[in-house]
């Protein structure tokens, strides 16, 4: 969203209301993340207290891109390093946000939302669905996919490849008709 | 132009599953080196990576009225007006943080190197603009390090402070420092099955407690936890065990009720 970019110079300055209007415009994202990955709410809570307070104390982290997309990676990041801390593995990282591929990715990617999502989700063969959620929302990997669907790992790498491709289809599709 | 060596199918997939996030470290790590090097692989992961991003919208959701309003107001607790970034109020032991640094500048170096060598032969201007990608990555990777480090480090500092308040409890203590809220306890039972322990907190001039944090003890019945309220509007911290998720009022009788007075 544009104004963000104005947000965040206000988040910079350290106002609070800056900060306070992209907590209620992120926090229900932060936790449904959060949520579907823990799966207690609770905890999902405590993610997203987590998320928004690295915000407010080093606002400087996020630097330009869709914020959405960059803040909903750091609450991944933060759920999978909770779901993998039993095995001690600190994987804490707040990812710096990689440039897309041009214009149209720009604006498809910064007018994407829920519903867009959800739609071009729905719209894949359960065979390329199924992979692509495990991997994001089950913080497993594609070895842990192949086993748990009892598919050949081959398999499973071609269908998360071919599914993103078709989503990536699908959101442009969406947005730009 | 191809800039790294001939690859298959095989390896784009790989840059798939990386672009998801589903790749084991080891892998992943080999993956966003190849990545550096080679134009093909790089422009698939820039094709995937963004579509991974926004997958997580797909869980937005709805929050009820009390929930949302209890996470606000808890979080708005914590973030002062004109409060300086807490980076800026860290007291970070050049001792610790030292060792951080050279593996990152090391993994940075090598890849400039590597970029170097094959500047020769490749577009300068794309591979200058990877290696920034990169570098910016392990910047903001060892930054985020550096913040998880020493948010440990004030709550070990908080807990063995001889100026924190201590409050005892049955099995361990209350402890509070400059607004900071914590509980230690040491012997506590595993919880039934589908049970968790939930603290509560009753704030100043409140009628009734407010749910806070849940939490179980770990394989030694040692459980340090962090409440997420203000030390400064707290006047009691009690425990229950609830069912697992939390629950908005206590619904068993409490281990303890203590007043921080």
């Amino acid at each position: 969203m544009d104004d963000n970019l104005g947000l965040f110079a206000r988040l910079r300055e350290r106002d609070i209301n800056a900060f306070e209007v992209l907590y209620d415009r992120y926090h229900r994202l932060v936790f449904g993340i959060a949520h579907r990955m823990l799966g207690e709410p609770a905890a999902a809570e405590d993610l997203v207290q987590s998320v928004f307070l690295k915000l407010w104390s080093t606002p400087d982290v996020f630097r330009a891109g869709n914020f959405g997309a960059w803040i909903s990676r750091v609450t991944r990041n933060q759920a999978l390093d909770i779901l993998r801390s039993k095995a001690m593995r600190a994987i804490d990282e707040m990812p710096a946000d990689i440039p897309s591929e041009g214009t149209v990715d720009e604006v498809v990617f910064a007018r994407i939302d829920g519903a867009r999502v959800r739609d071009a989700l729905r719209a894949l063969p359960d065979d390329q669905r199924i992979p692509i959620e495990l991997g994001f929302f089950g913080g497993i990997t594609h070895e842990q996919i192949a086993e748990q669907l009892n598919v050949p790992l081959g398999t499973i790498k071609t269908r998360i490849r071919s599914g993103l491709r078709r989503l990536r289809e699908g959101m442009q599709a969406q947005v730009l008709r | 132009m191809s800039t790294g060596p001939l690859h298959s199918d095989e390896m784009l997939e790989l840059v798939a599953v990386y672009a998801l996030g589903a790749l084991p470290p080891d892998d992943a790590r080999a993956v966003s080196e190849h990545i550096v090097l080679c134009d093909e692989c790089r422009a698939e992961y820039r094709a995937l990576r963004p579509v991974a991003d926004v997958l997580g919208y797909a869980a937005e959701e709805r929050i009820d009225d009390v929930r949302s309003a209890r996470m606000k107001s808890g979080l708005m607790r914590r973030v002062q007006p004109g409060a300086p970034p807490r980076a800026a109020t860290e007291r970070r032991p050049p001792a610790r943080r030292a060792p951080l640094w050279p593996a990152y500048l090391v993994a940075a170096a090598a890849i400039v190197i590597a970029l170097i060598n094959i500047m020769a032969t490749v577009d300068l201007r794309a591979e200058l603009a990877s290696s920034r990608d990169r570098i910016a990555q392990l910047e903001a990777q060892n930054e985020s390090g550096l913040r998880a480090e020493a948010r440990d480090r004030e709550m070990i500092a908080d807990l063995v402070a001889t100026d924190s308040k201590k409050f005892a409890v049955p099995g361990g203590e209350v402890i509070s420092r400059d607004g900071r809220l914590y509980m230690t306890m040491d012997k506590l039972p595993v919880p039934p099955a589908g049970h968790v322990y939930q603290a509560w907190t009753l704030a100043r001039g409140a009628k009734a407690v407010a749910p806070s944090v849940t939490f179980v003890p770990n394989k030694t019945g040692v459980a340090v936890v962090a409440l997420p309220e203000s030390a400064n509007d707290v006047v009691a911290v009690a425990v229950s065990i609830e069912p697992t998720g939390g629950s908005q009022q206590p619904t068993t009788k409490p281990l303890f009720v203590r007043p921080l007075e």
